[in-house]
């Protein structure tokens, strides 16, 4: 190609120049970025940058915002996924991106192990907002409140009324009963295949498991993190077995092994291909099951309170939203009033079209507010609301009661690879949960 | 030219062309092994000897320094930074950063999920490289003359390239779905199969095999423009020569074409292998994090962004960069021939 | 040369089936709603086709076109700024290599291809903290610069290929005659390694078209976000929308076909030059 003639001169440059790139690179990995300046205390006068995986506000309602403190907000859309690894990006960086975030409620471990946010609890009155925020828990780790929840969303059971009352089942109340029913459909030929289950190897898998833990009556992980589920008897080791049971049985579509769960809703529970989706997401009967440009079983769905092994409701397992404010914030104390103004009942009332269609955020599914979503089941504006308020107030909890672990991304991971694995027949049930507690184990002694 | 007809080629025979215009020149010019003509300083001869003492010549290093620079500052030093972090514990959740040599290195080769994606990457560098070289071939010799139509096709050859990689995304797995997709969809319709077929997610060789094809689909517009921009350079009056000669289409094309458009191929098969080597939006999109066909940067992301261990994660894309510039060295002297015309 | 035409036609029908086939798909999902998308069998054709996933990109209410209008002239402006910047920094230091003799012309051009090799993950933290200390972060300047020290490798491999396979006696009778090297190249040189030119100008062009990582970190709003970001925002936590965000695709595969319809003469007589010398 081209002369391999290199003069020893050129060589000794060669070898200069990267051992001095090595030598600012060690000696660049301590020192943060140029641009920290010490966070300024302004609340007003000011523009704050919030990124959050949704749609903003109405215009009218930032104005109002703005008229009333002073603060301006730019917004910033981005997907979930490209927002984490944003998220982690500046985090590590020690770079500003944002003065508020999405704090999502499987990273609440890990954020506040990194230090990366501003306890909430400093700005903001958290202890009176808890009785009407039931999820705030979920946010809560070692005391500190990593972000405040803006929207409720939790697991539930979704069933097709009109199946299951073709099939004469009613509406089951324990999970042998529920596995019963879904078979009666199938053999009636109401669908081939009744249940979706998302096996694809991504999150919703994971929650999908633990939605059905908490139904056969346990939980994932202890307090310190340690596996609960390693135990034939078990709940956990159980709701694994019923899952992949379930799809080997031929109650779950063959295709479902790559069917991530917004595929599963969308493509198959609002087509009706399938009859139920057990671990669904709260509002998705008004945000798409009764969208008839999203939807052909419109008016056909409802929740389901979660079958248990007493016949008792089952919990509701949260996967609330968040949002709080990066360490890296040029005005924290500026963004804390924005979250305060975003979070208010009075805001999630708005948003949830409450007070005008002028007002409302779409695709805005359930407030966090208890009172708000009580309000909305009353004027009839939820669709399932009674059930919906219900259930928030008392059968849903979090997945992890100290708040999710540091190490979950890598634990949930764990989780979905194997499931997955497990139901293509790569491995059996066993190992795959052997897997999984070992992972539980290996993290949860190495990193607290 | 002398006699109209290319130099035989041989798969060791240099690539030898006469120049097409120009002055007569009594042989071609071999070039393999030998240095490109180089201009000296100004009134030199062609071997860059003069007769006096040479001076410093300013105007190589005018030239080349923006480009230099650009490539120091941003990317050899960002380079080096990971190569010195590579060997630190950088893992956000259990601070500080410390030494630990080639630990985070003997990790990375004793973790199963990495080395099942080893395994993964091979054959998906395999698959696409292949594929898109062939297609673009095809597609560069097809358009490699005029004929009527031919810049509306060039700009269909490209759109693959132009679709944002999420819509592509949503495209090939509406394509490949299990329950729902196009294929099981025409296959129906064609009366081949019965029933919908699980195509992505079990079997490991088809799910790589259909993950590469969406791959290739994307690529292939960057090989074919690559090649059809070399086959640009390839005189008309060779063919015209090689015709006279005898040359059926075939042979043209076997001697004349091949051979000389073996630069243009090569850049294209390097793009290929890192574009392939580097695969992560489609698996990852129409597979999840599966094993079946979890991709090498899949897992440097995972370890970096989810696991927060940085050190790992560099010290991967380390092993990715001295992985890329293995089989690039290798295709690059497999298929690179200098060309002069 | 027409005897070529029986092979041809096969290959213009490969190229338009395997190009154009799965863009039809997205065409036609973009024409019906999410409830019609994804059924079975499927619908070759959409049974009531209608533009309100087009209006709502481009015309609804809401934020949506806004994001849109904003973000394409960010992308427009950073791929055409980079791809600029990029084609002539190669192709000034591609001559220095092709043609000129000096020390360290191995390691460099060695060493400026190599870093083709890093994988994006090996750069894109220390790039951002790079950027970020230089106040670069959200900035066109910013992103256009890391943009160019990504595609500057290839773009001088190419047009190092280029310049190396023409003919040195033209030049050197240029240079015999008087004309200085900068001459030579403006004059001689650049005229014929047109389709070098175009056709870096074009691949440059395309690899900045599609990058989503770097402008996803070292963007923060609508001010820089090209349109690759804001449309994959448009999926939702738990809702994709599969019509509305096909409609997007369509829309972003226009924008480069626009353009290559304006400058169709450019490419056509620069690049399809065929063999005229």
């Amino acid at each position: 190609m081209i002369s391999m003639r290199i003069g020893a001169r050129s060589v000794c440059l060669a070898v200069g120049a990267t051992g001095l790139s090595l030598v600012l690179a060690a000696c660049g990995s301590g020192s943060s970025s140029g641009g920290s300046k010490a966070a300024s205390t302004a609340t007003t006068g000011v523009t704050i940058t919030v990124a959050l995986a949704s749609d903003p506000p109405p215009k009218a309602s930032l104005d109002e915002f703005t008229k009333s403190t002073g603060i301006t907000v730019k917004w910033s859309n981005i997907d979930w996924d490209s927002l984490q690894t944003k998220i982690t990006a500046a985090a590590t960086a020690k770079t500003y991106f944002a003065d508020a975030t999405d704090v999502d409620w499987s990273r609440v471990g890990q954020l506040a192990k990194l230090n990366a946010f501003y306890p909430m609890n400093e700005y903001v009155d958290t202890k009176s907002l808890a009785p009407d925020m039931p999820q705030l828990t979920s946010f809560t780790t070692k005391g500190n409140v990593v972000g405040i929840p803006y929207d409720a969303s939790f697991d539930v059971t979704t069933i097709n009324k009109k199946m299951f009352d073709k099939a004469g089942v009613g509406r089951p109340k324990t999970m042998t009963a529920y596995t019963d029913a879904l078979r009666q459909i199938k053999t009636k030929g109401l669908v081939q295949y009744p249940l979706d289950i998302p096996f694809a190897a991504a999150e919703g898998l994971s929650t999908y498991w633990y939605q059905a833990t908490g139904a056969f009556g346990g939980t994932v992980l202890d307090d310190k993190g340690k596996p609960q589920f390693a135990d034939p008897q078990s709940p956990g080791y159980k709701a694994a077995q019923w899952m992949v049971d379930a799809f080997k049985s031929g109650l779950v579509p063959p295709g479902n092994i790559n069917v991530t769960d917004s595929q599963g809703q969308q493509t198959l529970m609002a087509k009706g291909l399938v009859a139920s989706v057990f671990g669904d997401y709260s509002g998705t009967v008004g945000s798409l099951y009764d969208v008839p440009a999203s939807s052909k079983v419109v008016h056909q769905v409802t929740y389901l309170p979660t079958p248990s092994v007493d016949g008792q409701p089952g919990p509701n397992n949260g996967n609330p939203d968040g949002i709080g404010i990066p360490r890296t914030a040029k005005y924290p104390k500026a963004a804390a009033k924005f979250i305060e103004w975003f979070t208010s009942a009075k805001n999630q009332a708005d948003f949830a079209g409450l007070n005008g269609p002028e007002k409302a955020l779409p695709a805005y599914a359930l407030p966090s507010h208890l009172s708000v979503v009580k309000q909305m089941a009353t004027k009839g504006q939820l669709i399932g609301g009674d059930q919906l308020a219900t259930m928030l107030k008392s059968t849903s909890r979090p997945i992890f009661a100290g708040g999710a672990p540091s190490w979950y991304p890598e634990f949930s991971r764990a989780v979905y690879t194997n499931l997955h694995s497990a139901a293509s027949g790569a491995q059996s049930v066993d190992s795959a949960v052997k897997a999984i507690a070992a992972t539980a184990d290996r993290l949860s002694s190495s990193r607290s | 030219m002398r006699d109209g007809r290319p130099a035989r080629m041989g798969t060791d025979a240099p690539a030898a062309v006469a120049p097409a215009s120009g002055g007569a020149r009594a042989h071609p010019t071999a070039t393999r092994g030998t240095r490109p003509r180089r201009l000296g300083p100004r009134g030199a001869g062609p071997d860059g000897t003069r007769s006096r003492r040479r001076r410093v010549d300013l105007l190589p290093y005018v030239l080349v320094t923006p480009l230099v620079l650009f490539i120091i500052g941003l990317a050899i030093i960002p380079a080096g930074y990971t190569l010195g972090q590579s060997f630190f514990r950088v893992q956000e959740l259990d601070p500080p950063t410390r030494f630990n040599g080639l630990d985070n290195f003997r990790a990375l080769l004793a973790d199963p999920a990495v080395r099942g994606s080893v395994g993964n990457t091979a054959l998906y560098i395999l698959i696409g490289v292949t594929l898109s070289t062939v297609l673009g071939l095809v597609m560069a010799l097809t358009l490699q003359h005029k004929f009527r139509g031919r810049p509306i096709l060039i700009a269909a050859m490209i759109l693959p390239w132009a679709l944002p990689g999420v819509v592509e995304g949503i495209v090939w797995s509406g394509i490949w779905d299990a329950n729902t997709g196009l294929l099981n969809s025409v296959l129906t319709s064609l009366h081949l199969i019965d029933q919908y077929h699980v195509f992505i997610g079990t079997n490991r060789f088809l799910t790589i095999l259909l993950i590469e094809i969406v791959q290739v689909w994307q690529i292939t517009p960057l090989s074919a423009l690559l090649i059809l921009a070399a086959l640009q350079n390839i005189p008309g009056e060779l063919y015209e020569a090689a015709n006279l000669d005898g040359c059926s289409a075939w042979d043209s094309f076997r001697r004349v074409t091949l051979p000389l458009v073996r630069p243009g191929v090569a850049v294209a098969m390097v793009q290929a292998v890192i574009a392939t080597l580097n695969v992560f939006d489609q698996p990852f999109v129409l597979n999840g994090a599966a094993e079946t066909g979890a991709s090498l940067t899949m897992q440097t992301y995972f370890i970096s962004f989810q696991n927060l261990d940085f050190g790992q994660g560099y010290a991967l894309s380390l092993l990715i960069t001295v992985l890329t510039l293995f089989v690039s060295f290798v295709v690059v002297k497999l298929v690179y021939r200098p060309v002069e015309f | 040369m027409r005897r070529r035409i029986r092979p041809r036609w096969f290959g213009v029908a490969f190229i338009l089936a395997w190009s154009l086939i799965p863009l039809y798909w997205a065409l036609n999902i973009s024409l019906q709603t999410d409830a019609q998308v994804g059924s079975r069998p499927a619908h070759y054709f959409p049974s009531s086709p209608t533009l309100r996933n087009f209006h709502t990109l481009l015309a609804g209410s809401g934020e949506i076109p806004g994001q849109i209008r904003r973000s394409a002239l960010n992308i427009f402006v950073e791929c055409a700024a980079a791809t600029v910047v990029t084609v002539l920094l190669a192709t000034l230091a591609a001559y220095a290599f092709a043609r000129m003799r000096f020390r360290g012309r191995s390691v460099l051009l060695y060493g400026v291809l190599a870093t083709m090799a890093l994988p994006a993950y090996a750069t894109l933290i220390p790039l951002y903290r790079i950027m970020s200390s230089f106040g670069l972060v959200n900035t066109y300047t910013g992103i256009v610069l890391v943009y160019v020290s990504g595609f500057l490798p290839l773009a001088t491999w190419i047009m190092h290929n280029y310049m190396t396979s023409l003919p040195v006696s033209i030049e050197e009778a240029a240079l015999v005659d008087g004309a200085s090297r900068m001459g030579v190249l403006w004059r001689v040189v650049l005229p014929l390694a047109r389709p070098g030119i175009i056709s870096t100008t074009i691949i440059t062009f395309l690899f900045a078209w599609g990058q989503f990582l770097f402008p996803l970190v070292l963007s923060s709003d609508l001010s820089t976000q090209p349109l690759t970001v804001v449309i994959t925002a448009l999926q939702g936590r738990h809702v994709v929308p599969f019509a509305l965000l096909s409609a997007a695709g369509i829309l972003a595969i226009l924008l480069p076909a626009a353009i290559a319809v304006a400058l169709n003469r450019y490419i056509v007589s620069g690049l399809l030059t065929g063999s005229v010398k």
